[in-house]
């Protein structure tokens, strides 16, 4: 059976690939030949956008230069405010619940199960929630929290447990934790799975030895477990700040922002600005001050992120 | 080794095995749900008491989804955005990573490749959705499968450069020397030696672009507007928003833009996630 492993890379400087100094240039000259092409391409075609949403903020609708108005207007909106701190609850639920579920998962499986091919179907079961189309998940969760035929309320009152339904997505507090309950349920797995490879990586003997030192499983964990870990939470940290960033299809096909601005993330916001007010002028801006603060944020992330890179 | 059973272990297990059967009932209730309610019937729909087990379970709903209200056009219009980004990404991310995997080149330009590959990872859709809209409009292609096959290729990129400079690496570059030593161009060798080896990963990388092209939405409800070009979480997502009250037909939809990434991801488990990580994760 193969097994999950996490790779963290060594500190190297050695070429990958070595050969004569002069075939070295030959070879070098045909990299670029290929490369510069699609690169150049590529490069293009992904920077044309910026220099667009540039111009788009500075300008009207007619084309006439507005300085920074726009970006006025969109730092002053109340909205814009809403939206980050929708954003910002919506990641302190998921990231922390996520992680902390993960682990735990993590934990009890490495621990308990040690068939092998229990542990393979594990894997493909933690798998198929990362391939769900958020937009199909979505259509789950309306079947389970809408109000009418969502099928919570009807097992919890056949439970006995509630007399009344429960407004899942029209209480504000409520709409906010379906929505994460959604994002939990699809990345919980991706966690668990990240940190279950970490876990095959810690050499056996230093657990051996801790134990025959009389260790329990907490001190197991807090010194020699998590020191393996340490490096794949920042990793995990970077691809889900990255994709809650991105949150969209869910939240619009639960309670599209609602109800009021509750649930109204960052991204929802910038569509809404754009596509339902098309005020274009301030949902540019908007779109600079969020590339400006991502391309920081991915600057400071990166610093510390243990990706093989050479 | 065979341990005691004490009491304290005992109730360990228990805890385990609780925490075990409430996770796997979170799990797999959402999928449960889903499927036993695009088997029912229409008129199951207003009936007083809804049956948690399946009841005369139909397939009406799906065929009331893909015949009677089109879907199936979107269901091709799906399809073949997808194929066409998983050409374009992997032919694009073959010919960036060959160079920096094969070619001697300087560490500088490699890491920067890598690099940038990253960060494009990063990059929310919806910060760069305005001028692309703009410019899909300009360009006069606005509803039409062409651009969105042009975006997702670039938003795939990243995962497909990683991925294939994963499985490039791991093939031996004495074994494409030999071929050129016996005679054979560059070219030849590449396609001859190099490819057939790596033609696992390639398969993988292309289901995984795939399935992510798949689930794509954001892109797809703002620069299509009609069956035309128009993708199937779109169409998923206009029940919901339009027929709510017709819940069945709303499950099938959701049963049927899951199938197919599903039942793809069966057959590249094993590269999901080590392409989600970068390659960080993977399997031994």
């Amino acid at each position: 059976m193969s097994r999950l492993v996490a790779e963290l890379p060594a500190p190297t400087d050695e070429r990958p690939v070595r050969v004569g100094r002069r075939r070295r240039g030959r070879q070098e000259r045909l990299a670029y030949l290929i490369l510069l092409p699609a690169l150049g391409t590529v490069f293009v075609i992904v920077t044309i956008p910026f220099i667009v949403v540039l111009i788009q903020s500075v300008t009207a609708d007619d084309g006439s230069f507005l300085g920074l108005r726009n970006f006025t207007r969109a730092l002053a909106n109340p909205l814009f405010y809403e939206a980050l701190r929708a954003t910002g609850v919506y990641a302190l639920i998921v990231l922390p619940s996520e992680i902390v579920l993960g682990l735990g998962f993590a934990l009890l499986v490495h621990r308990t199960v040690r068939r092998a091919g229990l542990r393979a179907t594990l894997y493909v079961l933690a798998v198929l929630p990362l391939v769900v189309p958020p937009v199909a998940i979505g259509v789950v969760a309306r079947l389970i929290y809408a109000p009418g035929y969502g099928v919570l309320n009807i097992i919890l009152e056949r439970l006995g447990l509630i007399h009344q339904e429960i407004q899942w997505l029209s209480n504000p507090t409520l709409a906010m934790l379906s929505v994460a309950s959604v994002d939990v349920w699809q990345w919980t797995p991706f966690v668990y799975l990240v940190l279950f490879a970490g876990l095959q990586t810690v050499p056996r003997e230093s657990v051996e030895a801790a134990q025959v030192d009389g260790a329990g499983w907490w001190t197991q964990f807090r010194y020699i477990e998590l020191f393996y870990l340490r490096p794949l939470f920042l990793l995990i940290l970077f691809f889900r700040l990255a994709d809650v960033l991105r949150v969209f299809d869910h939240v619009y096909i639960l309670t599209g922002g609602g109800p009021g601005t509750t649930t109204q993330l960052l991204s929802l916001y910038l569509y809404r600005t754009e596509f339902k007010f098309f005020d274009t002028g301030q949902a540019a801006a908007l779109a600079v001050v969020v590339l400006v603060s991502i391309s920081i944020l991915y600057s400071l992330i990166t610093r510390v992120l243990p990706l093989e890179r050479a | 080794m065979k341990r005691a059973r004490t009491p304290v272990t005992l109730l360990r297990i228990a805890i385990a095995l609780l925490g075990l059967g409430i996770a796997a009932l979170l799990y797999a209730f959402p999928l449960y749900w889903l499927v036993v309610t695009s088997l029912k019937t229409k008129s199951e729909l207003f009936a007083a008491t809804i049956h948690l087990l399946p009841h005369n379970a139909t397939i009406e709903p799906y065929v009331s989804v893909l015949i009677d209200r089109g879907f199936w056009v979107l269901l091709k219009n799906s399809i073949i955005v997808c194929f066409f980004t998983v050409v374009v990404t992997i032919v694009v991310g073959l010919i960036i990573t060959y160079p920096i995997t094969r070619l001697a080149v300087p560490v500088r330009l490699r890491v920067g490749v890598l690099n940038w590959a990253l960060s494009l990872r990063f990059l929310p859709p919806i910060a760069v959705v305005i001028p692309y809209f703009a410019i899909v409009r300009t360009l006069q292609i606005y509803d039409q499968p062409i651009a969105l096959i042009g975006i997702y290729s670039l938003f795939n990129l990243p995962f497909a450069i990683w991925m294939l400079k994963g499985f490039l690496t791991e093939i031996p570059l004495e074994l494409e020397d030999a071929a050129m030593v016996d005679g054979a161009n560059r070219w030849t060798s590449f396609l001859r030696v190099l490819l057939p080896l790596a033609a696992p990963g390639i398969m993988a990388a292309g289901i995984i672009v795939f399935t992510f092209s798949w689930s794509e939405f954001l892109f797809a409800l703002i620069l299509t507007a009609t069956p035309n070009a128009q993708t199937f979480p779109v169409g998923v997502q206009g029940l919901v928003t339009q027929f709510e009250i017709i819940w069945n037909d709303m499950a099938a939809a959701g049963v049927i833009a899951m199938a197919i990434p599903l039942a793809l991801m069966v057959i590249a488990r094993k590269y999901v996630v080590a392409g989600l990580t970068f390659g960080v994760i993977r399997e031994k």
